[in-house]
């Protein structure tokens, strides 16, 4: 279905009595089976939010109790640490510190701890490998994973975006489990769980696009790991004093590089036609490195972050490096 | 030992200034930095990683560097 057919089967309110509204009930819940499909959640605990980082608020809010403790780390993102802040003296945080290759260790975990567990890093592709937790409560943030890494059994809320498989940006998706202890943190008069009214275009969308992108990265999941592994050994070998983020999730690298201004080389690289991101300090709002680079011990300037999409190709790759090598070499003159 | 103060200038400036002062010393050549930069305290750790130089963090705006011997 494209776009515009989207908007015009979706526009009225699902939760209306009329023949049009009856319509849009349909595919809001045929959308509800096709993600609880792919998320391995039961439809009954989806649910959808136009701001996807509110996500965080309402998944972990919503199980804290006045006797339960938030553990966290060093690279969960920053809305947690933002969380984290705001509760009162008496709940005392913990923030756990990963090690360099990014794992957390949650051994010391009690049972009514609520934990936070990031399945993959979205700057580093940092993959946990400890993902069922011995403690009461779990926040799972599926936010940079997607569908690529299972939920853990013992998960009671999880966090997805729409972008992490290729859908429209501006929608999250809370999953709230039937066993969470879980009460809605916002001021509510009735039993549902997001604020709403959620775009269901958008909702229709993403269900169109979270069906295709399984579909392809079935097909194309090891052409995305070969594209990693040329990347990292390109700029390993041809461009001295670079720096890479441990590998994790194969379609994401995060490289620095010594001596360069970050803010230049992604305009440069943008000039170019090459969309990527950094970490680096002089390319963020706030004028701080990235905590999630600290936090690793890698290098912070002169930082880029990759995504590599379905679509990328081989010649693609072979270009971006070229251009990212004399640009890197450009700057440092 | 020699002061370098790059209080005020922002990333990568300071460490660009750090290894141009010790590129022509001998090993064992000490400078202090002086930087206000939050990038300077993690990735003077990492430059030190990578270039085998070390640096001994005093307190968050003031950094000993020390060139090795390779």
């Amino acid at each position: 279905m494209a776009l515009p057919h989207i908007f015009e089967a979706s526009w009225p309110d699902p939760t209306k009595l009329g023949v049009d509204s009856k319509s849009a009930a349909v595919l809001l819940n045929e959308s509800k089976e096709t993600f609880a499909g792919h998320l391995k959640v039961r439809s009954d605990e989806i649910n959808f939010l136009g701001e996807p980082n509110l996500g965080f608020y309402l998944g972990i809010a919503g199980l804290l109790s006045t006797d339960s403790r938030l553990v966290y780390s060093n690279i969960d993102r920053m809305e947690i640490f933002a969380i984290a802040d705001s509760l009162g003296p008496n709940s005392s945080p913990l923030q756990l510190k990963a090690s360099k290759t990014g794992q957390i260790d949650f051994a010391g975990l009690a049972p009514k701890n609520l934990a936070t567990l990031q399945l993959c890093n979205r700057e580093t592709g940092t993959i946990q490998s400890q993902r069922e937790l011995n403690c009461e409560s779990v926040f799972v943030d599926a936010t940079a994973s997607g569908i690529r890494i299972p939920l853990p059994q013992n998960w009671s809320t999880a966090l997805w975006e729409s972008t992490s498989w290729a859908g429209p940006s501006g929608l999250g998706i809370l999953a709230v489990s039937k066993k969470a202890n879980w009460k809605n943190p916002l001021p509510h008069l009735d039993s549902r769980i997001n604020p709403g009214p959620t775009s269901l275009p958008l909702i229709v969308a993403s269900a169109l696009a979270i069906d295709s992108w399984a579909a392809d990265e079935k097909n194309l999941s090891a052409k995305i790991a070969a594209i990693n592994l040329d990347i990292r050994n390109y700029i390993t070998n041809n461009i001295p004093d670079s720096d890479l983020a441990p590998h994790g999730a194969d379609h994401l690298i995060s490289a620095s590089f010594l001596y360069v201004n970050a803010e230049q080389l992604v305009t440069t690289l943008a000039d170019k036609g090459f969309a990527v991101d950094s970490g680096s300090a002089c390319s963020a709002t706030n004028m701080q490195p990235s905590h999630v680079l600290a936090a690793l011990g890698v290098l912070t300037q002169g930082n880029i972050r990759l995504t590599i999409h379905h679509a990328t190709t081989f010649d693609e790759v072979k270009t971006f490096l070229e251009v990212l090598k004399a640009t890197v070499e450009e700057l440092r003159k | 030992m020699e002061t370098l103060d790059c209080l005020g200038k922002r990333c990568p400036l300071p460490i660009i200034e750090v290894a141009k002062k010790i590129a022509d010393q001998d090993p064992g050549f000490k400078v202090l930095l002086l930087s206000d930069d939050p990038a300077s305290a993690p990735d003077l750790v990492a430059w030190a990683r990578m270039t085998g130089n070390s640096v001994e963090v005093i307190d968050q705006k003031t950094f000993e560097i020390t060139k090795s011997a390779n």
